[in-house]
Formats: structure tokens, sequence, C-alpha cells
């Protein structure tokens, strides 16, 4: 019962690396950047989301808001700054390093605005159900409502990427124009457009994980640092290139996590992901379900 | 590459014994608190170094060098209070800790490049105050006490804590930066340079670069001890709050604002970061203290975005490249 119990605890958090996850590896897929500034937009999204609860009220008015806002922020950053750090970085002594360093450049500005906007202070973020153990038949589990809540929304966020990715046009134009930019521009599709949406959606899923965490971690503007560190190490898991393999990783993530949390106890969890997190990228760097041959660089 | 006539090893020690005089005597007229920032730029100097030689000789980044810098700061802390050994000793200990570190993590991380290296550096940088809080020989959230205290003998009354915690970080720059420029222009820094370059290329020219790599790790972890000893000299603490992961990125904003690529970059680099957040403190006395707070890290970011976007490899190899244009093509 005990280890049920453990695993169950970490499905929910698992779901939410999964999110962050997802937002690395669509960036990563179409544009070969690993958005570092992905803990301060969703922090951004979250904080949008935060003043919108604090004036209206309406939890979900906020949820929904935090989303646009990092949509919004998302295809903001790809057309104003990454697009222009790609196309200049052809040096070769910063070819690799200079999207990086662009990125973190990019947290620094975002932390910084939040900082001087919304304050240093860890603020707490509202939910709309009970964090109260759900009890099944007199037993409690370390399980609540919001658990559930958390857990559903991401199911059902992550089903209609599913079914955008596999069942429209547009799903179509964005996995080509991540594997063959080339063939799909001579084909007619504006490929930077593409690329664009995906920052836009990635953004979104970094909202939406943003508010979701919020509630455990409470909100700081570098209050998202290891949840972008877990995220990033939920995506090597899955290999940088699948996006089932990144929300599959961040479930494991999770699960394995909240094990340790609860046999060894809470300062092993991030050595634990450390050194996971460097086993795989040495023995394994294309992902447990990347492909064969996947790009190292 | 560009310049023809290097200063032999003899002439930059030379040049170096008079810089460190000339810092000696300069610092009788300047008041306490610039003194006080001139120790914090030779500790975030000597950090840059260790940044500019994994990244912008040997071609790895890292987002991680506070975690080195706080790997040597413990371990002098420990020696200090566990032993008893004698301060300057304990600089010593820290680059040899340090250095250690470096080479176990480099021999793992040493494989890894791009995104997957900045990946786990970030991730070390992120673990490391964390792993610190739960390690309890190192003191929590509260840290351990790192005091340089008073010069020694007849000199402790004439001069001032702040002045001899000067002489020392500057000295300890002044050492490193004479030492990373033997090493950049020895047969190791060429080497380094030959796998950033091509790393099929530089192991047909009988370079081993798997070697060239955790050595490169191993040399520059050294360098961070000896910052990460200074910056703790300088706070007087060694604690988890003082090796944030800001300080690893101000450290490699000031190694890009700098120039990755030539070790002279690194003291502009450190300069910019102490001076910034200075103008804005002098300027906005009146303002909110919100204002004084973030505006110099969002200004130092974006002076690193536009650094990045405009000159990848540093302003001042941009103006280096204006300047020879006439020589070569673009």
């Amino acid at each position: 019962m005990n280890l049920i119990n453990t695993l169950i605890a970490g499905v929910s958090i698992g779901a939410i690396y999964s999110l962050i996850a997802f937002a690395l590896i669509l960036v990563w897929r179409s544009t070969r950047v690993v958005n570092f500034a992905q803990a301060g937009q969703a922090a951004f999204s979250t904080y949008v989301g935060l003043s919108i609860e604090k004036a209206a009220g309406n939890y979900w008015l906020a949820l929904i808001c935090a989303i646009l806002a990092g949509v919004i922020v998302g295809a903001f950053v790809e057309v104003v700054v990454v697009r222009f750090i790609v196309k200049r970085a052809t040096s070769a002594a910063t070819a690799t390093v200079a999207p990086v360093i662009a990125m973190l450049g990019l947290l620094g500005i975002f932390q910084g605005v939040m900082g001087l906007i919304w304050g240093g202070e860890y603020q707490p973020y509202p939910t709309a159900f009970s964090r109260e153990g759900i009890s099944i038949a007199g037993n409690q589990i370390p399980f609540s409502q919001f658990d559930l809540f958390v857990l559903l929304t991401v199911v059902v966020a992550m089903s209609i990427s599913a079914l955008v990715f596999q069942r429209t046009s547009l799903g179509l134009s964005m996995r080509a124009a991540a594997f063959a930019p080339e063939v799909t521009r001579l084909s007619g599709i504006r490929v930077s457009r593409i690329r664009t949406l995906g920052w836009a959606f990635a953004g979104g899923a970094g909202g939406l994980a943003g508010v979701l965490v919020a509630p455990t971690t409470f909100i700081a503007p570098n209050s998202f640092d290891l949840l972008l560190v877990f995220g990033f190490t939920a995506a090597v898991i899955g290999g940088l290139d699948s996006l089932i393999g990144g929300v599959l990783g961040g479930l494991a993530l999770g699960i394995g996590l909240s094990v340790v949390t609860g046999y060894l106890g809470g300062s092993y969890t991030f050595m634990t992901a450390f050194v996971l997190l460097i086993v795989i990228l040495l023995v394994r760097p294309q992902g447990i379900l990347g492909a064969r041959g996947a790009r190292r660089a | 590459m560009h310049v023809v006539h290097k200063p032999s090893t003899g002439k930059r020690i030379t040049l170096a014994i008079f810089v460190a005089l000339l810092l000696l005597v300069a610092s009788n007229f300047v008041d306490e608190y610039r003194i006080f920032q001139g120790a914090q730029v030779a500790a975030y100097l000597v950090g840059i170094v260790s940044i500019v030689l994994l990244t912008g000789f040997s071609g790895q980044i890292t987002l991680g060098q506070g975690a080195f810098m706080a790997v040597g700061s413990y371990s002098a802390a420990i020696v200090v209070q566990e032993f008893g050994l004698p301060i300057w000793l304990t600089f010593f200990i820290a680059v040899i800790a340090a250095a250690l570190f470096g080479a176990i993590i480099g021999i793992s991380a040493g494989r890894l490049t791009g995104p997957y290296l900045a990946g786990a550096t970030l991730a070390f940088a992120v673990g490391i105050p964390a792993l610190a809080n739960a390690i309890p020989i190192l003191g929590g959230e509260q840290g351990l006490s790192f005091d340089i205290g008073y010069a020694p003998g007849k000199y402790a009354d004439t001069v001032s804590p702040y002045k001899w915690l000067f002489w020392i970080c500057a000295l300890c720059a002044i050492i490193a930066v004479v030492i990373a420029v033997n090493l950049t222009s020895s047969g190791m820094g060429r080497e380094w340079r030959a796998v950033r370059a091509h790393e099929t290329a530089a192991a047909l020219a009988g370079i081993n670069p798997a070697r060239s790599k955790v050595l490169a790790f191993t040399v520059s972890s050294g360098f961070a001890g000896l910052a990460g000893v200074s910056f703790s000299a300088t706070v007087g603490l060694v604690s988890p709050s003082g090796f944030t992961l800001s300080l690893s990125f101000l450290l490699l904003t000031g190694a890009i604002l700098g120039g990755i690529s030539h070790i002279s970059g690194a003291l502009g680099g450190a300069f910019i970061i102490v001076i910034i957040p200075t103008i804005f403190e002098m300027w906005t006395e009146e303002a909110s203290l919100g204002v004084a707070t973030y505006l110099p890290g969002i200004i130092v970011s974006a002076l690193l975005l536009l650094s990045i976007a405009l000159a990848p490899e540093g302003p001042s190899e941009a103006l280096h490249k204006l300047r020879h244009r006439s020589h070569r093509k673009g």
C-alpha cells in the first residue's frame, strides 16, 4: 500500500514535468534550440494568471488568460529574438553556444521584468480544488482532488495536441517543418510561420504548467528554475525529438522521484534527477524512445 | 593568430609585477567602498577567466561555473573550520578540490555537446546549492563563515580590512591571469583550440579530443575554485545562497561581454558586471527599491542578448574585426 501511495503521489507532478518537456521538445524539434527561457515564459504567464485571478476572482478565467499569455509570449520570443539569433549564429566558435546564451539572456530579462512588475517575494497561487488527500474506503491516499484535476487537464491538453498533430493539416505541416524544413518549404508551406506557431504552442503549454505547479511551488520570478531542469531531464529521458517520449519521460521522472523522496528523503530528489540526466545523456543520448541516430548536437 | 609578436613568459611576469605594484599604490588613493568593489572585480575576473578557458578555448559551454566555485569555497571553509589551517593554504586547497571535482564532472560532461552540455551544467548549477543544504557538515542555509582576517603583524593597524582583502584578491587574479595567458599560448591551449575548431581534424593531428576536453574541464574548474574562494572572502561567508544560478549567469555574461575568446577580455567583463549595478544604485537613489534591484539585471541580460545577436564573439572581437576589415573579406 505504501509503495502504491508513493507511486500515485508522483503522477500529478510527473504530468507537469511532461508539459514542460512537451514545450521544450516542440521548440527543439522545429528550431534546434533548447528554450532555457521557458522557465521565465512560464512564470510570466503564471503571474498574468495571478493578476487576473486577483482582479476578477475567477480561477478559470485566470487559467485561460495564463495560457493565452504563454501563447503570445512564445510567439513574441520567436519572432523578435530567436529568428534573429538563429540567422546570425553561424560563426564557428559560437554556433552551438550562441542560442543557449541568447536564451539565458532572455531568461534574465524575463526574471528582471517580473521582479519589477510583481516583486521578488514568493506568492501563493490559489486552486479551485481541495488539496486534501482523497479518502478511499476510510484510507486517505496522497492524491487530492487538485492532483486529479492536474492529471486530467494534462491528459486533455495532450489529447488535443495529439489530435492536432496527427489529424489536421496544420499538424502535418508542423511535423513536416520539424523534420524536413527544405522539402516543406518547397511544397509551399511557410516554415517560418509554422515555427512561430510551434513556439506559441510551447508557450501555452508552459503557461498551463505554471498555473498547475504554482499552488505547490508558489510563484516568484525564479521559482520555476528547478521545474525547467526537471522538464529538461524528462525531455532527455524521452529523447529530445519525441513528443510522446517526453510526455512519458515526465511521468516516469515524476513517479521515480516520488519513490526516491518517499524512501530516501527529500534531499536526494535532486541528486537522483541529476545522476539520471547524466547517465541517460552518456548511455543513451537519443533517449529511451528517441529514434536511433537522432541528432546529438 | 592576429598578433604576431607574443611577449615571453618573463615579460608577462614583469608586467604582472608592475601591475601588482601599481594596484598596491593605487589602493591608497581610493575610498574604502571602491576598494571593496576592486576586490569584487578581481574575484569575478578569475571566474570569467575560468569560463573563457572552458567555453572560449575548449569550446565547451558551461552554465554551471558557480557550482565549481561553490566546491572550492566549501572545501576552503571546511579545512579552516575542521583543521584550522591558515587562510593562505586554503586558496591552494580550493583550487585542488575544485580541479579534482572538475575532472570527475569533465569525464562525463566532456562527452556531451551543445544543448546537452548546457542542460547538464545548468542542472549542476541549480543542484549544488540544494545539495549543500542537504549535507549537515556544510552548515545548511546559514553556511560557514570564511574570514580572511587582518593583515599580518605590524600592518594590521595601518592596512584596513578592505585593503587587505583587495590585495589578496588582486594578487590571486594577477597570478590567475598570468597562468591562463601562458596556458592558452602553450601547446595545451593550441590543442584546445584545435579540438574546438574541428574534433576529427584535431584527432588526425594526433590530439586526443576526449582527453583534451577533460583537461580543459579540470583546469577551468581549478580557476573557478580560486574564484570561489576569492568571492567568499569578499562576502565573508560560504552559503548556498551565494552560489545561485544567477552567479553562474552573471559570470557567463561577463565572459561574453568581455569577449569569449580572449583572456584579456575578462577584465572588461568583470568591470562591466560590477559597474552596471553601481551606476544604477547611484541613479536610482530616490527611485523605488524594485528598480534598483531588478533594472541592472535586465540591462545586463539585454546587453548579453544584444551582444550575442550583433557580435557573437563579444564586443571586443567585433571591434577587432572592424579594425582589420580592410585586410580581409567581411
